[in-house]
């Protein structure tokens, strides 16, 4: 605490407690003086107490205790404020990190409580207009909250309430740590009307005020003016175990068996010794024991590199349900409190599909490599049918769906009903794309070997003697290109899929490659996991969960982690959509809706519920060192080693203390002269 | 009573303690004068207010017919043309009595106002004394606590002024047990001269009252000191009653003052006021007045003296 005047104070204490001290001391003596009789004088002394208009004011010690008492009460209704800041008003765009990393506990009770703590902190030192202050205006604050996204919880305002309500009002998420659009709109909001062209503006812009651990994961993109951010670090240590990596899959060749893989990262500085536990519906279906090793020291300029383990399980699965890998540290000991502050990433949780084989459709009018490339899939069945039949079976049921894979040989059926195509030729109409005539000797020039359609897929010597130019939509995906078409792609309609190889395989020597088999394996088996919704892989924090509407249902309930359930309706496109997915956890879409909605189609109609995985696999909030400076492009903040604290004091509790201790020593000082 | 029986040197030197050789001179040529009609018990130099046949002119009345022509004023007839009786005084013998404050409030004042009291006490004998009437001195305080009774003449001048010296002033004030004291052993007629500062906490009207009466012609003269009239006091003062130990805690102020000033007005007032309405004599003196003014301006001027 900061005083204006601290000589004066001193001088003034040092003159003041030695004399009311004396005062209280001093008795007051009268001389002693014999006179013929008091009579008179009682007399006169009466005369004059009664007929003065007003007392004379005498001095004495216990009215100027009751003075000082009183006075220091009075002053301290009116709430002085010691203030030493100087200068006109000032605007603050308060930004509050409360990505995965924020959740960490070796800041009690977590890294986010604690940056609220300072945030509301500096909230209370914002000057009021009302308070005793040397400038004219109030501050004004506003307050951003971001992870992977950024929202604005409060604008600008100087009222303090207000603005505690809107730091309080920060949730924690499992979100990433970007900065970026934090900034964009903090500087938005901070650079003041009347801005020139030259920057000079009427007033100061906003000073940007981070809380956060540092821990952001697009700093390198972001570009920083001298003194325009004040980092607040948060957070102490950086000891974390996480799973950064989970899969679980069922074998193509047994659906039965399911394979667990998941990876482990320790960040610490000490080895870490725990368990990994699967569990499937809620249900432990195996423990592993694991030993991480501790982080490892990284190059001049490179991040330490934590220390890795790995552990897998395989069971037999056949049902389906919702599958959890789990760290378990031991308790106590250099278990989870010290070892582990984050808690997010400790879990990872992946939707398991019942195991079923794909049936597929071959529509041709003979093609046997590719009745022979699909028989070797493993496929449920396979029907072989005529296009005029397909056409046929197509509009008396209305739909696809007793074949999961549907392959259209050199046929382009103009209305297809929604389903999962594989075509080779001519595209249909439906899959939005379109022939624009046909291309001769075309090679493949390149192809996305990483796309599970052409795993272990090589086209290099893939040539068509002829192929059809594709003009495809803007949302297609390329997986392979001759010289001067599209040759393989992928186009998502309608819930399906359409996966087009602008090419008669017959007039190809692809039928001849291995890898034709392959693809054919890949894409049914994309066929069978891609079926139709938005897929089944696990969801990162922040991504939406989509669900295609039943004709005619609008609502569905969606059960989320941590949260309570919420009813949601379908957009125009019939698609129930979920984007509030900032927790790791398991997230559950009910079409219908619970019972107190009005359910808009039977419950049978409305489709049967469904299990999304979101989880946090991103090591760069894993890693939750608390970082000692900002560094973005061009410019290091370090962190600022001032705590936040009120700059405006109140002065009345030590007013208000002054007063009873005064009121104490008249108290003290009326029985002495009582009893005297 | 007491006799004194002392040289005649020595009796000369104690009455000289108390009225100077001058002041004697000048005494003799006085009187104890009464308004009020007396008969002493022997035929003495006094005059009553009796109309007789004396040769002391008193007054004038308007002739009426059947008056004594030989008592006609012809002067003021030459000058108003109007006939007036001239009217005579009756000389008759004279009791004067003293009664002395010796309590401890009058060993206060500078000049005490003992002294000035016994001085005043001292003229007042001496004239009665020299003009042989019978003279009584009593000092009170707590009650009577002196008696010299039934003095006449020169001789007993002397044992007057060593009854005076010897009078002490201490004790408490019971002035109203003091004239009742004095009053059950009052016989006869005469003038009665109270000597005291009168600040009597108690008894004070009880004890006036039982001094008036139609046979005695009552003097009161309150002596004050200086310090007492015009009280020049400052600061926090403890004062302690001479008499009773009674303590008053004051912090001097003009206020203050004024107000004791105003006291004391109203205090002489009432006491004047009360001698006025029951026909007695109030004279006001001070202790630091020279006691020749006191005798032959205010005594004369009230008519004790003549």
């Amino acid at each position: 605490m900061d005083w204006l005047a601290p000589a004066t104070g001193l001088i003034a204490a040092a003159v003041a407690v030695p004399a009311l001290v004396i005062l209280y001391l001093l008795k007051l003596r009268r001389r002693e003086m014999l006179v013929s009789s008091t009579l008179l004088w009682r007399r006169a002394v009466q005369d004059l107490r009664v007929n003065a208009p007003f007392q004379r004011m005498r001095w004495n010690v216990l009215f100027l205790l009751q003075l000082l008492a009183l006075a220091a009460l009075v002053v301290a209704l009116a709430r002085p404020v010691l203030s030493l800041a100087t200068g006109e008003a000032r605007r603050y765009v308060i930004l509050v990190d409360r990505s995965a990393s924020m959740n960490s506990t070796d800041v009690r009770p977590t890294r986010l409580a604690e940056a609220k703590r300072q945030a509301k902190a500096l909230v209370e030192s914002l000057r009021e207009g009302r308070s005793w202050y040397l400038a004219s205006e109030s501050d004004q604050a506003m307050v951003i909250a971001f992870a992977d996204r950024a929202k604005v919880l409060s604008n600008y305002t100087s009222d303090k309430a207000q603005l505690e309500a809107a730091v309080d009002a920060v949730e924690p998420t499992d979100g990433r740590s970007l900065l970026a659009e934090a900034l964009t709109v903090a500087r938005a909001f901070a650079t003041p009307a009347g801005t020139e062209d030259k920057g000079r503006s009427a007033e100061s812009p906003a000073a940007l005020e981070l809380f956060s651990d540092g821990r952001i994961a697009d700093l390198g993109e972001i570009a920083l003016a001298p003194g325009e951010l004040t980092f607040h670090k948060v957070g102490s240590s950086g000891a974390n175990v996480a799973i950064t990596a989970m899969q679980a899959r069922r074998s193509y060749e047994d659906p039965d068996r399911l394979e667990v893989f998941a990876n482990l990262a320790n960040f610490g500085g000490e080895p870490v010794e725990c368990e990994v536990a699967l569990s499937i519906d809620a249900t432990v279906r195996g423990m592993r024991p694991v030993a991480i090793p501790p982080r490892e020291a990284g190059r001049a300029s490179e991040p330490d590199k934590p220390g890795q383990a790995a552990v897998s399980f395989q069971l037999a699965e056949p049902g389906a349900g919702a599958l959890e890998v789990r760290v378990v540290h031991a308790p106590g000991g250099g278990g989870s409190g010290q070892a582990d502050v984050l808690a997010s990433d400790d879990a990872t949780w992946a939707i398991l599909e019942p195991p079923r084989r794909l049936t597929a459709a071959l529509v041709t009018e003979g093609n046997e490599p590719l009745r022979l490339a699909l028989r070797a899939c493993p496929l449920a069945r396979l029907d072989v049918l005529e296009p005029a039949a397909f056409e046929q079976a197509v509009r008396s049921a209305g739909d696809v769906s007793p074949w999961g894979l549907v392959v259209l040989d050199r046929c382009a059926p103009d209305d297809l009903p929604r389903g999962n195509y594989l075509v080779f030729g001519r595209p249909p109409a439906a899959s939005g794309a379109r022939a624009e005539g046909e291309l001769e000797n075309q090679s493949v020039v390149d192809w996305q070997d990483k796309h599970p359609v052409l795993n272990f897929v090589n086209l290099e010597n893939l040539f068509a003697a002829t192929c059809w130019k594709l003009d495809l939509p803007r949302d297609a995906v390329v997986l392979a290109e001759f010289e001067d078409t599209p040759a393989l792609a992928m186009v998502r309609r309608r819930g399906g899929i359409f996966l087009l190889a602008g090419f008669d395989a017959l007039k190809s020597n692809w039928p001849f490659d291995a890898g034709f088999v392959m693809f054919c394996y890949n894409a049914s088996a994309f066929a069978g996991s891609e079926s139709g919704d938005a897929g089944r892989e696990s969801l990162a924090v922040g991504d939406p969960v989509t669900l295609q509407a039943a004709p005619g249902l609008q609502r569905a309930e969606v059960q989320a982690p941590g949260r309570a359930p919420e009813t949601i309706e379908s957009d125009p496109s019939g698609m129930f959509r979920y984007a509030r997915t900032t927790r790791a956890g398991v997230y559950r879409l009910i079409p219908g809706g619970a019972a107190a909605a009005p359910k808009d189609v039977p419950a049978a109609e409305a489709g049967p519920e469904k299990q999304f995985a979101v989880n946090l696999f991103d090591s760069s909030e894993s890693r939750v060192e608390p970082a000692a400076e900002l560094v973005a492009a061009g410019q290091v903040v370090e962190a600022t080693e001032t705590q936040t604290g009120p700059a405006n004091r109140e002065v009345w509790p030590l007013l208000v203390g002054l007063c009873l201790a005064l009121v104490a020593v008249e108290w003290y000082v009326y029985n002495r002269k009582a009893r005297l | 009573m007491s006799e004194a029986h002392v040289q005649p040197a020595a009796r000369q030197a104690r009455l000289t303690d108390l009225l100077d050789a001058a002041l004697l001179a000048r005494l003799d040529a006085l009187d104890v004068m009464s308004r009020k009609i007396l008969q002493g018990k022997l035929k003495g130099e006094r005059r009553s207010k009796r109309r007789g046949q004396s040769v002391e002119f008193a007054d004038h009345r308007p002739y009426v017919s059947g008056d004594d022509l030989r008592f006609l004023d012809w002067n003021i007839y030459g000058r108003l043309d109007q006939l007036f009786l001239k009217l005579y005084l009756e000389e008759q013998d004279l009791s004067v009595h003293i009664l002395l404050d010796s309590s401890g409030s009058t060993a206060s004042g500078d000049p005490p106002k003992d002294l000035a009291m016994k001085r005043l006490a001292a003229a007042l004998a001496y004239v009665g004394l020299a003009n042989n009437n019978r003279v009584s001195l009593c000092t009170f305080a707590d009650g009577l606590t002196g008696r010299l009774t039934n003095m006449r003449g020169r001789n007993y001048l002397h044992p007057m002024a060593e009854f005076l010296l010897d009078a002490k002033a201490e004790g408490l004030s019971h002035f109203d047990k003091a004239c009742r004291q004095w009053v059950a052993g009052r016989i006869g007629s005469g003038v009665t001269v109270v000597l005291s500062d009168f600040f009597f906490k108690e008894g004070l009207d009880a004890g006036l009252k039982r001094l008036v009466s139609d046979r005695y012609e009552l003097f009161v003269v309150q002596m004050l000191s200086p310090q007492e009239r015009k009280p020049e006091l400052m600061g926090d003062l403890r004062l302690v009653d001479l008499e009773d130990a009674d303590v008053a805690d004051i912090t001097v102020s003009r206020a203050l003052l004024d107000f004791y000033k105003r006291n004391l007005a109203a205090y002489c007032n009432m006491l004047k006021d009360f001698c006025t309405r029951r026909g007695a004599t109030y004279v006001l003196a001070d202790s630091a007045e020279p006691v020749e003014r006191l005798v032959l301006e205010h005594l004369r001027r009230h008519r004790l003296l003549g």
